[in-house]
C-alpha cells in the first residue's frame, strides 16, 4: 500500500507522495491512514466543476485533482484575470479547499504552473520563462520518459527548450515534443467540456439568495424574458431549457423541462418549471438559498410566428401544447403518449406508441389513407402478450375451438370468424417463427375474443392456442 | 293578491334555484325558451342517441358538460365497457363533426388485466388514432390532476378516465370536483369503471354495460349472413337518471353509420347444436347457506369505497 494524497502537515514532515506505508508508518508511528475511495473523490470534483460553471460553461476536468476552465471571453465579467483568479481561489479557500491555480494560454502550461509554479497569471511574453523553471515532471510525461531525462541530467523544462528538437524526438519520442509544442501554444489543445454548451442562456447573480418556489419561478420568468430577445433574433424558440439553481453552499441543481413546441414566453417557460418544480419537490433543498441562477436553452427550433387573434386567447393548438408540456414535465415524456401506425401486420408492431411532446399534431385530423391498415377486425383492447389458453374441440386442421379455458373460466364459444392468417415476419423473428391463425369467438354471454392458433395441427410440437385481446 | 303574486314569484325563484343546483334545465325558463330563444341553440349541449325511448330517459340525450359514468361489473366485461365510451366519443365525432383529439387515461392495473386500448380496433369506432392521446399515470392521485387539467385545457373533445373497482381517493368530494371543471370547460368526462360497485357520485348519469351476443352481418340485400359476428351489441342499464326505477336497453353500435339502434332479440344462433342440457353452468351451492335479503327500500347507495 501506498500514500496516495498527504495533508499539510505530512508535507511538512517530509512524506512523500507515493511512498510506502510501512516505511512512512515506520518513519512515524502516530498518523492517520485512510483507504482511498476514487469514487467519493471523483464525485468532489465534479460537484466543483458543476460549482464552477458560475464562471464558464467550459469545464473540463483534468485527472484525478485538477479541473481546467476555459474563460475566453468571460475574464471582464469579473474584473480582469487577476481579480477572477483571486476570486476563484478565494471562494474555494472559503469552502475548505486548499487550491492553486493560475491562468495562461495554453491549458498544458496552466496545469504545469498550478502543479508545479507558484501560480498567478502568465502573460503570453512570459510564456517560454515561466515553463523554462518548471522540472520536467511539469510535462505530463509518462514516468519512464521522466526517468531517462532525469538520469540525463535534465531535470528543468528549460534545458529541454535550448535543445535541437530532432535528436530530442528520435530520443524520447514525439509525445514529449509535442507536449512541449502544446504547453507554449504552438500546437492546440482542446479540452474536452464535461457538458455540451447551451445555444442560448441567460444568468442572474443574485444579492439575497432566494428560497421559496415562487420567487424561483419569478425570478426564471425573468430570466426568460432577457432570453426572449436572441430568441427572436434567430427566430427561433426553446424546446428543452434547462434551470440551473447554484446554492449558497455550492450545491448546484439543475433542473430540465421540454416544451412539445417551441417557446419564447417568459410565462411559459417558467410555468414548464413550475410543473417541474412540484413534481421534484422534495428533491430540491433549499437550505440557505440559491444565490445564482441560470437558464439556458439546450435545444430549439424554429417558431412560426403567428399573428394571434384579438381575444387573447390562442385557441385548441396552444391549449393542448400547453397540456402536453405541463404533463410532460410533471410526470415525465413518457407519461403522455400517441400512437404511431408501423408498417407491420403483427398487431403488437402495428401500433405502438411514442411520447406525445415528440411529436404534436399540426393536423390533428388528417385523413389515415394508409395502404397498409388491415381491413380485417381488429380488438379494442390487445394484451400486453398474447396469454395462453386452452382451448378444446377445435376443429381439425383449421378450425376455431367450441370451448376454451382463459383465466380458470371456460368460455363456450357460440359464434367464430375467421380465420386470418397472419404470418410471423422472418427478418424480425427466426425463420421458424410459426404462423398465427386469428379466431373472433363469441362466447354464450357475448364477449368476443380475438383467439390465435400458433402453428400447425400435425406440427411436432402441437400448435397452442393464445388470446390476443377482447372486442366490445 | 299582490301578496299572493309575490310569493309565486318567491317560489319560483327557489325553484330555480334549485333547478341549477341540481343542473337541470330550469323549469321556469324551460318555457321561456322555448318561445324566445329556439331559434338559438341552447347553452347546455346534448348528445342524442337518435333512440325515442332511451332519449327521453335521458330528458334528451347526455350532457356533455359533465360526468358520465360507464360501469362494468367484472373485468371481463371491459371489452364492452371501453366499446361503449368509445362508441360515444364515435357518435359525438358523428353528431358534430367536432374535430379533435380525446384523451384516454388508462388505469395500470385495468391496462395489464384488459389490456391497451388499440388503435386497430378504436379505428373502426371512427376515431383516428392519431386523435387520441394515451397517458398513463402512475397512482390515482396523478390520474385525477391528468383529468382535471385536460377539463381545464379544454383542448380535448372528450376524456375518457378509466379506474378500476371503487378506490377510497375518488369519493364523492373528487368527483364533484371534477364534475365543477366539466360543468365550466362544457366538455364532457367519461368515468369508465370498471368492476365497480354503484357508489354515490357527482356524475349526471351512470350507465351498467353487459356485452350482449352480436345480431349477424347484414347482408347488402337486406338478409342476414348466417353465423356471422356482426356489430358490437350493448345490454344498457341507465341506473341513474332522473327516472325512477332503473331501464334497459339493448343498444346496437354501427360501426359503418356511426349510431346506435335498438337491437331485435337474436335469433337461434347456427354455428352449433348445443345438446338440450349440456350440465349446471353453476356448482351447487354447499357449506352454507345465501346471505339474507336486505330489508327495506335502497334510498341511497352507501360509499362502496
Amino acid at each position: 500500500m501506498r500514500l496516495v494524497a498527504i495533508d499539510e502537515v505530512a508535507q511538512r514532515r517530509s512524506l512523500k507522495r507515493g511512498q510506502g506505508l510501512a516505511e512512512a508508518r515506520a518513519m512515524y508511528p502516530d498518523i492517520d491512514v485512510f483507504d482511498e475511495d476514487e469514487r467519493a473523490d471523483f464525485a468532489l470534483l465534479e460537484a466543483i466543476a458543476d460549482w464552477c460553471d458560475r464562471y464558464t460553461p467550459l469545464v473540463a476536468l483534468d485527472g484525478k485533482d485538477g479541473l481546467f476552465l476555459d474563460i475566453t471571453g468571460c475574464s471582464h465579467l469579473f474584473g480582469g484575470e487577476d481579480a477572477m483568479l483571486r476570486d476563484v481561489l478565494a471562494r474555494l479557500f472559503q469552502m475548505g479547499f486548499d487550491v492553486r491555480g493560475s491562468i495562461s494560454s495554453t491549458p498544458g502550461l496552466s496545469s504545469a504552473i498550478s502543479r508545479f509554479g507558484r501560480g498567478g497569471v502568465i502573460a503570453r511574453e512570459n510564456m517560454a520563462a515561466a515553463l523554462g523553471a518548471l522540472p520536467v515532471h511539469a510535462l505530463r510525461l509518462d514516468e519512464k520518459t521522466v526517468a531517462s531525462l532525469l538520469k540525463l541530467g535534465l531535470k528543468r523544462v528549460a534545458n529541454l527548450l535550448s535543445m535541437p528538437r530532432a535528436p530530442l524526438a528520435r530520443r524520447f519520442g514525439a509525445q514529449m515534443l509535442m507536449r512541449l509544442d502544446q504547453a507554449l501554444g504552438t500546437n492546440e489543445e482542446a479540452i474536452s467540456p464535461r457538458r455540451p454548451v447551451a445555444p442560448l442562456s441567460a444568468e442572474r447573480r443574485l444579492g439575497e439568495p432566494i428560497q421559496t418556489q415562487e420567487d424561483i419561478l419569478g425570478m426564471t420568468a425573468e430570466i426568460a424574458s432577457s432570453l426572449k430577445l436572441s430568441l427572436e433574433n434567430r427566430g427561433a424558440g426553446g424546446k428543452v431549457f434547462e434551470l440551473v439553481l447554484f446554492r449558497v453552499d455550492g450545491r448546484v441543481f439543475r433542473i430540465s423541462a421540454g416544451a412539445s413546441r417551441p417557446l419564447r414566453d417568459p410565462k411559459r417557460i417558467s410555468g414548464l418549471f413550475s410543473e417541474r418544480l412540484n413534481a421534484i419537490h422534495d428533491d430540491l433543498d433549499a437550505g440557505f438559498g440559491f444565490e445564482f441562477l441560470r437558464l439556458n436553452v439546450l435545444q430549439h427550433d424554429v417558431f412560426d410566428e403567428l399573428q394571434a387573434d384579438f381575444s387573447g386567447e390562442g385557441g385548441r393548438e396552444t391549449s393542448l401544447a400547453d397540456f402536453i408540456d405541463r404533463v410532460s414535465a410533471r410526470f415525465g415524456a413518457g407519461c403522455l403518449q400517441v400512437y404511431q401506425h408501423r408498417q407491420s401486420h403483427i398487431p403488437e408492431r402495428a401500433e405502438i406508441f411514442i411520447p406525445a411532446i415528440a411529436v404534436l399534431e399540426r393536423q390533428p385530423e388528417r385523413s389515415e389513407a394508409m395502404p397498409f391498415l388491415p381491413q380485417a377486425d381488429r380488438p379494442l383492447r390487445l394484451l400486453r402478450s398474447p396469454e395462453p389458453v386452452e382451448a378444446f374441440a377445435a376443429l381439425v386442421p383449421d378450425g376455431p375451438p367450441q370451448q376454451f379455458r382463459w383465466r380458470h373460466v371456460m368460455h363456450i364459444v357460440t359464434r367464430a370468424e375467421g380465420p386470418e392468417r397472419i404470418a410471423p415476419e422472418w427478418w424480425i423473428d427466426d425463420e421458424n417463427a410459426k404462423e398465427r391463425d386469428y379466431f373472433r369467438l363469441e362466447s354464450e354471454f357475448g364477449r368476443l375474443f380475438w383467439v390465435f392458433r400458433l402453428g400447425r395441427y400435425g406440427d411436432d410440437p402441437p400448435p397452442t392456442w393464445r388470446i390476443h385481446g377482447v372486442f366490445a | 293578491m299582490a301578496h299572493a303574486a309575490a310569493a309565486q314569484e318567491k317560489l319560483f325563484a327557489l325553484r330555480e334555484q334549485i333547478a341549477r343546483l341540481e343542473g337541470r334545465s330550469l323549469p321556469a325558463m324551460a318555457a321561456a325558451k322555448m318561445e324566445n330563444f329556439a331559434a338559438r341553440s341552447s347553452g347546455e349541449e346534448k348528445l342524442s342517441f337518435d333512440i325515442a325511448a332511451l332519449d327521453d330517459a335521458l330528458s334528451g340525450g347526455l350532457p356533455l358538460d359533465c360526468i358520465t359514468e360507464i360501469r362494468s361489473g367484472s373485468f371481463s366485461d371491459a371489452g364492452a365497457a371501453t366499446g361503449f365510451s368509445l362508441s360515444l366519443v364515435g357518435l359525438m365525432k358523428a353528431r358534430k363533426a367536432a374535430a379533435g383529439p380525446m384523451l384516454w387515461i388508462a388505469d395500470g392495473f385495468s391496462t395489464s388485466e384488459m389490456g391497451i386500448p388499440y388503435a386497430g380496433g378504436i379505428r373502426q369506432f371512427g376515431i383516428g388514432s392519431r386523435t387520441i392521446f394515451h397517458a398513463s399515470p402512475r397512482r390515482l392521485e396523478d390520474a385525477l390532476w391528468l383529468a382535471e387539467g385536460a377539463l381545464e385545457s379544454k383542448a380535448f373533445i372528450a376524456t375518457i378516465f378509466e379506474i378500476h373497482g371503487n378506490p377510497k381517493a375518488f369519493g364523492l368530494a373528487e368527483s364533484r370536483r371534477l364534475s365543477l371543471r366539466a360543468k365550466a370547460a362544457g366538455r364532457p368526462l367519461f368515468l369508465l369503471r370498471h368492476a365497480g360497485e354503484e357508489e354515490a357520485s357527482s356524475a349526471s348519469f351512470r350507465l351498467f354495460v353487459e356485452p350482449a351476443p352480436a345480431l349477424e352481418r347484414r347482408l347488402p340485400d337486406g338478409s342476414m349472413l348466417g353465423g356471422s359476428i356482426g356489430h358490437p351489441v350493448f345490454n344498457i342499464t341507465l341506473e341513474k337518471s332522473r327516472n325512477p326505477a332503473p331501464l334497459s336497453f339493448r343498444l346496437e353500435w354501427n360501426l359503418h353509420d356511426r349510431q346506435f339502434h335498438l337491437a331485435r332479440d337474436p335469433g337461434k344462433s347456427s354455428f352449433h347444436k348445443w345438446p338440450a342440457h349440456s350440465g349446471a353452468s353453476l356448482s351447487v351451492s354447499a357449506d352454507r347457506q345465501d346471505c339474507p335479503k336486505a330489508l327495506g327500500d335502497v334510498v341511497a347507495f352507501e360509499r362502496a369505497s
